[in-house]
């Protein structure tokens, strides 16, 4: 099929069941004249009330409820939660306190981004199906990110009691802070991981990434000393500034026809992208001595920043930084005097934001006078993400409108799977299928 | 039709019990409530490991001459109603359709990337109970509570099944 005639003709693109994505969604693409006219990412799982189901409830309650929103990042929805209610509350805790829960934000990146770059990202790149074919002809491969991601798990399940769902962080703290023999046992995988994670950045490194050159609007917590979890300001590539309870100065929700989930644009309509990319472009300097020498060895920090495709580098380079930063606070740590602190509620609105795996996490309450919740909103990074995704998918579509179907919908679910939609928060996945007219 | 259950005194192969489901979430929480209720005597013959959601380091745990048994509430299939599968025909499934799982990879296609791991999957079989409603703070439903004895006794069969019968009947 010659070029022209390629542009002539009308197609219409439909992913209806994205595969290797958390939640449940679908794209579809409408084409004319060698144009995207219509680029949509739909999410078809019904809304799940959560904004509504911690009204009238305590924040401790609502630190439990929130956590139930996505299996992957619970720890990203208790730390927004529990840092928008001790800034309303003028709570202080104790200094080991706020290391704890940069470790255990180490174990939730650790496992979500083994997950996400060896079970679902990198078969694409390697021409595999799934992972499962990746392990039957690359065990060590697979068993590279497994262990990994088991390391986070235990992370989780002794900082949270359990790697799904985690139960101890309260308003002022913890319910309990670990005692220093139940951190050591961590030290020899971590120890592994961080060999694992350096094998990954060179694996990914040498990957052949499509040409795909786009640069969007970058946004990210910023903090002057250290890589963003919990604390710093909101800050973009084109100079915002922000303290994180106020994000909803900048940004604003938008419902969208065709989809359960709210969008997210800046204030003037633009879209913008967050998560590892956007963290590498903004953080570098406070990346662990480790990673930003590993990243340094690349040479690919415009990649990164340009093309898409090469978030899966950004999300090797975070592992090694979560990795060594993990072995720091293990070996410095001391448990604190207080694992809590008391506290006392105040009515007022309860915001923050911090870093889950996938990108910035808001979360803005409006708490009475006897402490209980009146008001939610949650704005995750997917729903953030989506107008940026959109984009992207416009730009990149017409490359693939030569390409035989099945390779033309890879590609357009690869682009997808970098992003790391976790459509379940926004709501939930993607089943690419291409309808010709 | 269950087969007649052997004699809980009559030596068996260890096996390893995988409970998976969330207690707070309605009928996700039906494998803890049957396992809860196994007899005694027959708990003791299994390593019980209530594992949440089904993770491939749990299946790669199991010791090689043990046999697996995980137990979860599943969709498709009629609210309270007990189902049985090997986990190599649950491997076969992988791949066939798209995932419906949301946060990770669904439990068919994490049997069969254990089976891609160890060299074939691990000996023995999917329970499931049919689930209705899975919201949170949600007790059983009364499809599932009333099957719920139905699920226990097959988890009794399945530990104490001979490993020459490990195939469900």
């Amino acid at each position: 099929m010659t070029a022209a005639e390629s542009a002539a003709r009308e197609k219409v693109y439909e992913v209806d069941e994205l595969t290797r994505v958390e939640g449940e969604g679908s794209l579809v693409l409408q084409v004319r004249k060698g144009k995207v006219v219509e680029a949509r990412l739909k999410i078809f799982e019904a809304p799940r009330y959560f904004e509504q189901l911690v009204v009238e409830r305590t924040p401790d309650e609502v630190i439990d409820i929130v956590a139930r929103i996505c299996g992957i990042c619970p720890v990203a929805y208790q730390m927004s939660a529990v840092h928008a209610f001790e800034d309303c509350f003028g709570v202080k805790v104790d200094p080991e306190v706020r290391a704890l829960r940069r470790l255990l934000y180490c174990g939730e990146w650790i496992e979500s981004h083994a997950l996400h770059i060896y079970l679902l990202h990198l078969p694409d790149f390697l021409g595999y199906e799934s992972a499962i074919a990746l392990a039957q002809d690359d065990r060590p491969a697979v068993e590279r990110g497994l262990r990994m991601k088991k390391v986070g798990n235990e992370i989780l399940a002794i900082l949270g009691g359990r790697p799904i769902h985690p139960v101890s962080v309260r308003v002022g703290g913890f319910s309990r802070a670990p005692r220093r023999s139940e951190l050591e046992p961590l030290r020899a995988p971590l120890a592994q991981a961080l060999e694992d994670a350096k094998e990954t950045v060179r694996l990914v490194a040498g990957l052949a990434a499509p040409a795909f050159e786009r640069e969007p609007r970058m946004v990210a917590l910023h903090h002057p000393k250290e890589y963003p979890y919990n604390h710093g300001h909101i800050q973009s590539t084109d100079g915002l500034d922000l303290r994180p309870s106020d994000w909803d100065r900048a940004f604003r929700e938008v419902q969208v026809e065709g989809t359960m989930a709210l969008h997210a644009r800046t204030k003037d309509g633009g879209t913008y992208l967050l998560g590892p990319a956007s963290r590498i472009v903004l953080d570098a300097e406070q990346l662990h001595p480790v990673a930003r020498e590993a990243l340094a060895a690349t040479g690919m920090v415009d990649a990164i920043r340009t093309n898409i495709y090469w978030s899966i580098l950004a999300r090797a380079v975070e592992l090694i930084h979560a990795i060594a930063e993990a072995i720091d606070l293990i070996d410095s740590y001391r448990p604190p005097i207080e694992a809590r602190v008391a506290w006392g509620p105040r009515p007022g609105v309860a915001a923050w934001a911090t870093e889950a795996p996938r990108g910035l996490l808001f979360h803005r309450y409006e708490v009475d006078e006897r402490g209980r919740v009146a008001h939610a909103q949650i704005v995750p990074p997917t729903s953030q993400n989506q107008g940026a995704i959109e984009d992207d998918l416009r730009e990149f579509a017409p490359s693939v409108l030569d390409l035989p179907d099945d390779e033309a919908t890879l590609r357009l679910e690869q682009l997808i799977r970098s992003y790391d939609p976790c459509i379940s928060c926004a709501t939930h996945f993607l089943d690419v299928r291409i309808l010709r007219d | 039709m269950s087969p007649a259950r052997p004699d809980a005194t009559t030596a068996a192969p260890r096996t390893v019990l995988l409970v998976c489901g969330e207690p707070e979430r309605g009928d996700d929480g039906a494998a803890l409530a049957a396992v809860a209720a196994l007899p005694p005597l027959v708990a003791a013959r299994a390593t019980i490991v209530r594992c949440g959601q089904l993770d491939v380091d749990h299946l790669l745990a199991v010791p090689d001459d043990a046999a697996c048994v995980v137990v979860d509430a599943a969709v498709g299939v009629a609210p309270g109603e007990v189902v049985a599968m090997p986990l190599a025909d649950l491997a076969d499934r992988a791949g066939r359709g798209a995932p419906r799982s949301s946060h990770t990879l669904p439990p068919d296609q994490v049997v069969s990337l254990a089976a891609a791991l160890r060299g074939s999957p691990p000996e023995g079989v999917f329970v499931g109970i049919g689930g209705r409603a899975f919201g949170l703070g949600a007790g059983l439903s009364p499809e599932v509570a009333a099957g719920l004895q139905a699920l226990t006794d097959r988890i009794v069969d399945e530990i104490l099944r001979p490993p020459h019968a490990r195939r469900p009947g």
